[in-house]
């Protein structure tokens, strides 16, 4: 691969990530097939499942220390600095960033957001906050399955995993490689390089205890996609 | 340039049904024949070949059959053709079926086991198609809620009924119908792609204890005999014995069963002594349906994982072949799917639909049930429109 040919150097980035992009996404998938699932009940929205409630976190985090899953992160001590508080050692949740405003709305009622760390340090930039033992990080690629609640609302898989919950197997000595293969070796013509991912993985919940998908409707209306 | 094209090749017998044919590409040309047709006598409405590019617009298609006359004749499909899919997460579902709606125009459950659902109007599902319901409250106090949401694997009785596994003839159901229930909202729609899912976490929908405990389940369970389960039944549900933790015995240790037998693709037996358990409690509360979560059974292993030792003789040898299922569509485009582990996400392909044709009005693309279709499909790198 060679650096002076932009062009090249510049696909090659975007293939990279893209290849990093995909894996995770099959992780989701997987994930979102697979892992057990509690629907949450301590919203108000009146549909199963409920939008988030503040029990939900403490439902699902307790079901995780309860069958000894590991945390991903331990926990932030608490500074002089006005408007922050301590952080708990904590699992991780991937949500979707629909979500967001639902998680507004429960700062007050235990939600932290990521700004009233003690510390930011620790937090990834995608965090979005913290409550109890979950620490909640947001992407758009986070699963919704559209329309599929009690009511016909978007569900969203809350993914709250444990350290030793998933994993992914390499097969043939490798698990993903970005190749490159220059034109010569590309076609007759010699017109066209080959620049290609591929995949020998498979993905598997190893401890199936130590991972929940915590499934949730939104409370707000008027955000979304 | 067109050396990166791809071209697939295959065939399958015709169900009567839209026909969803897996790639590892999205095609943008497909072509058919239907080899049962051109072998057989003429007849008028038969349709024998079918032909769809991208650029008709998806669910579209031309088609070569025979008129009245009876003479072979072009005609297009503009409904129900054919057209390529990606599955996703946000593209699972089918058409919304509620009151009001063509061909479905109402539906009604029973208080019954297993519940039966009546359609006014031609349902056009097949045994093991997946359905989800939707907002089943009768009145506000009244009706099915308790299973919206549920993942249900049908078994068709009849054009305009068919039945789900579950048991709704408890007092705490009452019987729902759209045409009458309150604001008429209730709803189903079709899981376009269930085995995207399988083997997943199923919901189980009774549960039988004793020496050793059967399960049954609301779709398709996928397992096979040595497959490893463990269960998440939330109290309200009864039978929480078999959840896989707490484990009083040996605190921190997970339990699971094995499969020992296979009865069909909704019930198994799994090798767990549930004798003196809590009995199953399928007759929740229709106000307990906001925030129910549902009890689940779920793969977690195999016996060549879960260091069982298997001999001759117990119930679990030989050691579970996983080969292509047949309980249910779960092979891949890349070979036989191991249950219990991970079968393939990331559907495409495309769908050859049951759609009539503009002149050829009562003929089906797909064909009819027993017709051989010989397919091809073709993805270009290079499209000159």
């Amino acid at each position: 691969m060679q650096d002076q040919e932009g062009v090249l150097a510049w696909v090659s980035e975007r293939l990279a990530v893209a290849m990093r992009q995909a894996e995770d996404l099959i992780l989701r998938d997987y994930i979102v097939s697979a892992a057990s699932q509690i629907n949450a009940g301590g919203g108000s929205n009146g549909d199963n499942p409920t939008n988030l409630g503040i029990s939900d976190f403490s439902l699902v985090a307790t079901t995780l220390d309860t069958n000894n899953a590991y945390k991903f992160m331990s926990g932030i001590e608490g500074m002089d600095r006005f408007g922050t508080g301590p952080v708990r050692s904590a699992y991780f949740m991937l949500s979707s960033t629909e979500l967001q405003t639902d998680f507004d709305g429960l700062v007050g009622s235990g939600f932290k957001s990521q700004w009233d760390y003690p510390t930011n340090t620790s937090a990834l930039p995608s965090e979005y906050g913290s409550v109890f033992n979950i620490r909640v990080l947001t992407s758009s690629e986070a699963p919704v399955a559209r329309g599929a609640s009690k009511n016909g609302n978007d569900v969203y898989y809350n993914t709250v995993v444990g350290k030793q919950a998933i994993t992914h197997i390499n097969q043939d000595g490798y698990s993903m490689n970005l190749i490159y293969r220059d034109p010569y070796y590309s076609g007759m013509l010699a017109q066209n390089a080959t620049l290609a991912v591929k995949f020998a993985q498979a993905q598997a919940i190893t401890q199936d205890t130590a991972i929940r998908n915590l499934l949730s409707t939104r409370l707000s209306s008027g955000v979304g996609p | 340039m067109a050396e990166y094209s791809k071209i697939a090749k295959g065939h399958f017998t015709s169900t009567g049904f839209a026909k969803a044919i897996n790639l590892p590409f999205q095609p943008d040309y497909v072509e058919f024949i239907n080899y049962t047709v051109a072998n057989s006598a003429v007849a008028s409405q038969n349709i024998a070949r079918g032909f769809w590019d991208v650029s008709m617009g998806q669910g579209f298609a031309v088609i070569e059959g025979y008129n009245a006359t009876p003479a072979l004749i072009f005609d297009t499909v503009t409904t129900n053709g054919i057209s390529s899919f990606s599955a996703g997460i946000s593209l699972q579902y089918g058409a919304v079926v509620q009151h009001g709606g063509s061909p479905v125009s109402d539906f009604s459950i029973s208080k019954a086991s297993p519940a039966v659902v009546t359609t006014v109007g031609n349902h056009g599902l097949q045994t093991g198609d997946v359905i989800v319901f939707q907002n089943l409250a009768e009145t506000s106090t009244t009706g099915m809620n308790q299973i919206a949401g549920i993942p249900f694997m049908i078994t068709r009785t009849a054009a305009t009924t068919f039945t789900i596994n579950w048991d709704t003839s408890g007092s705490n159901y009452t019987a729902f119908n759209t045409a009458t229930s309150t604001g008429n909202i209730g709803s189903y729609k079709k899981v376009l792609f269930p085995n995207i899912y399988f083997p997943g976490e199923i919901v189980v929908s009774a549960v039988t204890t004793g020496t050793t405990t059967t399960i049954s389940t609301a779709s398709q369970h996928n397992y096979v005999v040595g497959q490893e389960v463990g269960f998440r039944i939330p109290g309200v549900w009864g039978t929480t014995q078999l959840n896989e933790l707490p484990n009083n015995t040996i605190p921190g240790s997970p339990i699971y069963g094995y499969v020992i037998s296979v009865t069909d693709a909704q019930n198994f037996v799994v090798n767990i002594n549930s004798t003196g358990f809590t009995a199953f409690n399928v007759n929740q509360p229709f106000v307990s349906a906001v925030g129910l979560t549902f009890p689940q059974v779920i793969a977690a292993g195999d016996v060549n994982t879960g260091g069982v030792q298997i001999s001759s003789g117990s119930p679990l040898y030989p050691s579970p072949q996983f080969s292509f299922a047949t309980l249910n569509d779960s092979s891949t485009i890349n070979g036989p799917a191991i249950q219990g582990a991970f079968v393939n996400n990331t559907r495409q392909g495309f769908i050859i639909g049951a759609g009539a044709g503009t002149v050829l009005t009562t003929g089906s693309l797909v064909g009819a049930a027993g017709n051989v279709i010989y397919w091809r499909a073709f993805l270009s790198d290079l499209a000159v429109n």
